[in-house]
């Protein structure tokens, strides 16, 4: 007996060897499967924290905080007595003004700079002389006529074109027929001319020919007169203005120059250098006389600038320098506002969903609508966002309908999410409340909600990451490219806050992913998407640790 | 068929008066007709599904939660008047008859808390007034000696006996005249049961007081009359004595003696 049982004790060895097999199969392939994802998850997440860290350490290991702290900027190589240097826009212009004063306190010492600042002071002293008040009147006066002369020259020659066409100009084999059109191009190739001329004049030029352009369109011999003497009157009322704009501009020169000549340094210089060149192109002041004083000074600036400046050569590299703070500030904002939002109404509704609503058509549509919400794609959400808050609303682009949009985009996970939270309350605390006599929202107040605010936060930890991380919905809605304002600086009115475009950080990413990629982009792409994966964590974890401490509270 | 002895010298609390009651199409109470006299313990027993906790549910209108759950036929009347009516407010009438679960469930906040709720909600603000219920009601439920140092404590350090007496506690903190109570025991160890029922019989004197309860001994030691159902049906309704030992019906005896239940 014993011995059969012991030659029987294999029985449970197993006889179907493909079964076997099969079994190792589906375990090797499930496992090699599952080795994959999480080598590809290790991988990019090694690859973020990797490269991102270039960025976001400085090479001896600390946080790198003017990456955190500062607007985007464009980076500026430089090669300076052979050492290569990398500066943002602010460093780099700071380099060079540090540079030019230290050539300019080289070139005070110089005998040739006093003699050069000597000439130029007298030359500007008869400049300004020269065009004194009472010559540049007469100057204006004869200024005006001239070119009333020449008007009157081309209008009369148009008027005789316009009324005998073959004795004036035989030459021109044109038919009598088109000859107004014609003349109506000379005149409108004329003012184009007088526009470029006189740029003061531009906008009255502008309005002046788009008021009588039908009139130039179909001219005749009266037409043409009228246009004459609105021309004149143009001339007549304009010239004046560009005077008066001369007189001041004259005063402030004059101060500009006594500042430089009272204590020359390269900012009063620059002020100095760049009004002259606007004091030459007024034509105003191209009279034959001073034009030769004009130049002297002009070769004399320019000698004291190409002494004291020094051109930096530099590779400029747009976004790759500066910091990421107004993308952070922005990212924070809009997550926090469109999750206050989204679970304001997802709790609401939600309450409705599964306190009030009576089950029938009616909830089940309005659950149906809700799922289907969740299976919208985001770039629809951003559309939506833009036709509803940004063009009919009119908020513009703004950090308000950046809020709404997000928060109409996490709403399903937020009702869902918290319907299911509020339905696993026990049915006796429900109970209870009422038994006490309490009200229905009461109930849902005092004995319902409170307990179930650890479910509602856990959709929130879902929202975040949603919410942040989403670029499409906020791209028409609230992201600006660029904008070194941060949200809390220059508001007129605190209502401005909400009515303002903020950089974010997704954004900020495709942005920098659209432009001319070199090295140093890639440095800033991968330094703003590790600050970005580290900002998202943060957040999740803050609402992680509020739902544990109200488990905590309110444990059953 | 349906015996109707009053004991004189206790008035009526709750009549109910050819009651019948359904969930949708389900019929789950035909035509009760009892009366629940004050400052006695009636007890309902009977089988699972005989309809005995619909009833009691009935008297504080809880049942009016559940969607499609009317009364079909018949009226309650508490104190003569029909709680039934328009005018009647559902929340005022749960204030006047409170209700004491199967399941203790207090709410997952201090024991003090948990006592003072049913006056939060109603608005009071006098602390004074309040600690002072407080204490009056959890003596009343024999818990304030073994409480009073921890009021402060989250109501779930309590063992699950003293965790019902708190639910009684704060039913009582209310101030309710008629308490019903929905199988308390039935998940309490024998001596917490035993403090329970000791405590019921000492609410009788200021409270009138239904329970229902699966468990026939637990019927014959507390109440004074009990109601037996079947099938949505009262069977037979008389002084716990008469019933337990003479009944009238084969019904009520078979179930009884446990030849079904």
């Amino acid at each position: 007996m014993m011995k059969d049982q012991r030659s029987q004790s294999n029985r449970f060895s197993s006889g179907n060897n493909r079964m076997v097999n099969l079994e190792k199969i589906v375990f090797g392939i499930t496992r090699i499967l599952t080795y994959v994802i999480l080598f590809c998850a290790c991988f990019i997440f090694w690859d973020i924290i990797s490269k991102g860290s270039r960025k976001l350490f400085t090479d001896d290991g600390f946080i790198n905080w003017s990456f955190l702290s500062e607007s985007p900027q464009t980076l500026h190589v430089i090669e300076h007595n052979g050492e290569i240097s990398k500066l943002s826009s602010d460093e780099y212009f700071k380099f060079k003004e540090e540079l030019s004063d230290s050539a300019w306190d080289e070139l005070n010492s110089r005998d040739e700079f006093t003699k050069v600042q000597k000439r130029l002071k007298a030359n500007l002293v008869t400049a300004t002389e020269v065009t004194s008040n009472e010559v540049q009147k007469s100057l204006l006066t004869s200024f005006i006529q001239d070119e009333q002369t020449e008007a009157t020259e081309k209008f009369t020659y148009w008027m005789e074109l316009l009324e005998n066409a073959s004795s004036h100009a035989p030459d021109f084999q044109v038919s009598s027929e088109n000859m107004p059109y014609l003349v109506g191009r000379f005149i409108l190739a004329f003012l184009d001319q007088t526009k470029l001329k006189y740029s003061l004049l531009e906008t009255e030029l502008s309005f002046f020919q788009a008021l009588h352009y039908p009139k130039i369109d179909h001219l005749s011999s009266q037409s043409i007169q009228k246009i004459k003497l609105a021309y004149f009157n143009l001339l007549e009322e304009h010239l004046h203005k560009i005077w008066e704009a001369y007189i001041a501009e004259k005063k402030n020169l004059k101060e500009n120059i006594n500042d430089f000549l009272q204590s020359p340094s390269p900012t009063s210089f620059s002020t100095l250098e760049s009004q002259i060149i606007g004091y030459m192109e007024n034509p105003l002041l191209l009279k034959e006389n001073s034009a030769s004083l004009l130049e002297a000074i002009t070769s004399d600036l320019q000698w004291i600038g190409s002494e004291h400046r020094i051109e930096v050569p530099s590779k400029d590299y747009a976004y790759s320098g500066g910091g990421i703070f107004p993308a952070i500030a922005g990212t924070i904002l809009l997550v926090g506002g469109a999750m206050l939002i989204a679970l304001m109404l997802g709790v609401c509704c939600a309450i409705f969903l599964s306190e009030y609503g009576k089950s029938g058509k009616f909830l089940s549509l309005v659950r149906l609508s809700i799922l289907n919400l969740a299976g919208v794609p985001s770039i629809i959400f951003g559309l939506f966002g833009m036709g509803l808050f940004v063009i009919f609303l009119d908020w513009n682009v703004s950090i308000l309908a950046g809020w709404f949009t997000l928060a109409f985009m996490v709403l399903p996970i937020v009702i869902t999410a918290s319907e299911e939270s509020l339905r696993s309350i026990p049915k006796g605390f429900r109970e209870s409340s009422l038994a006490l006599g309490a009200t229905k929202w009461t109930m849902i107040r005092t004995s319902v909600l409170p307990y179930a605010m650890p479910g509602i936060l856990t959709s929130a930890i879902l929202g975040v990451a949603r919410v942040a991380g989403e670029t499409a919905p906020i791209m028409f809605t609230a992201a600006f490219a660029m904008r070194s304002e941060l949200p809390w600086e220059g508001l007129e009115h605190w209502t401005d806050f909400f009515f303002q475009g903020v950089m974010a950080l997704p954004y900020h990413i495709y942005v920098i992913s659209k432009i001319p990629q070199n090295e140093y982009t890639v440095d800033m792409q991968y330094g703003t998407a590790l600050v970005f994966l580290i900002l998202v964590f943060l957040l999740a974890s803050l609402s992680f640790i509020i739902r544990s401490r109200l488990r905590r509270k309110f444990n059953w | 068929m349906i015996k109707e002895k009053k004991a004189p010298s206790y008035p009526i609390a709750i009549d109910v008066k050819d009651l019948s009651f359904s969930y949708g199409k389900t019929e789950v109470l035909s035509s009760i007709s009892l009366q629940i006299l004050q400052n006695q313990v009636t007890s309902f027993i009977g089988p699972s599904g005989c309809g005995k906790s619909t009833l009691l549910r009935c008297f504080n209108r809880m049942n009016e939660l559940i969607e499609h759950a009317k009364i079909t036929q018949g009226s309650v009347l508490i104190n003569e008047l029909d709680i039934y009516e328009k005018s009647v407010d559902p929340i005022e009438l749960r204030k006047r008859i409170g209700m004491v679960f199967q399941n203790s469930n207090p709410f997952p906040k201090t024991i003090y808390q948990n006592v003072s709720y049913g006056l939060k909600i109603q608005g009071f603000k006098n602390k004074r007034k309040i600690d002072e219920i407080v204490e009056d009601s959890l003596q009343k439920a024999a818990l304030w000696d073994e409480v009073k140092d921890r009021l402060n404590e989250n109501a779930y350090e309590l063992s699950g006996g003293q965790q019902q007496r708190l639910c009684i506690a704060r039913t009582l903190a209310v101030q309710p005249e008629i308490i019903l109570m929905d199988e308390p025991c039935s998940s309490l160890d024998p001596v917490a049961t035993a403090r329970v029922e000791e405590l019921i019989f000492n609410l009788k004197q200021d409270y009138t007081i239904v329970i229902v309860t699966h468990n026939m001994q637990q019927a014959g030691r507390i109440s004074d009359l009990t109601a037996f159902f079947y099938l949505g049906k009262l069977i037979e309704f008389d002084e716990t004595k008469k019933i337990f030992i003479n009944p009238k019906m084969q019904q009520t005896e078979d179930y009884i003696s446990g030849k079904f239940g």
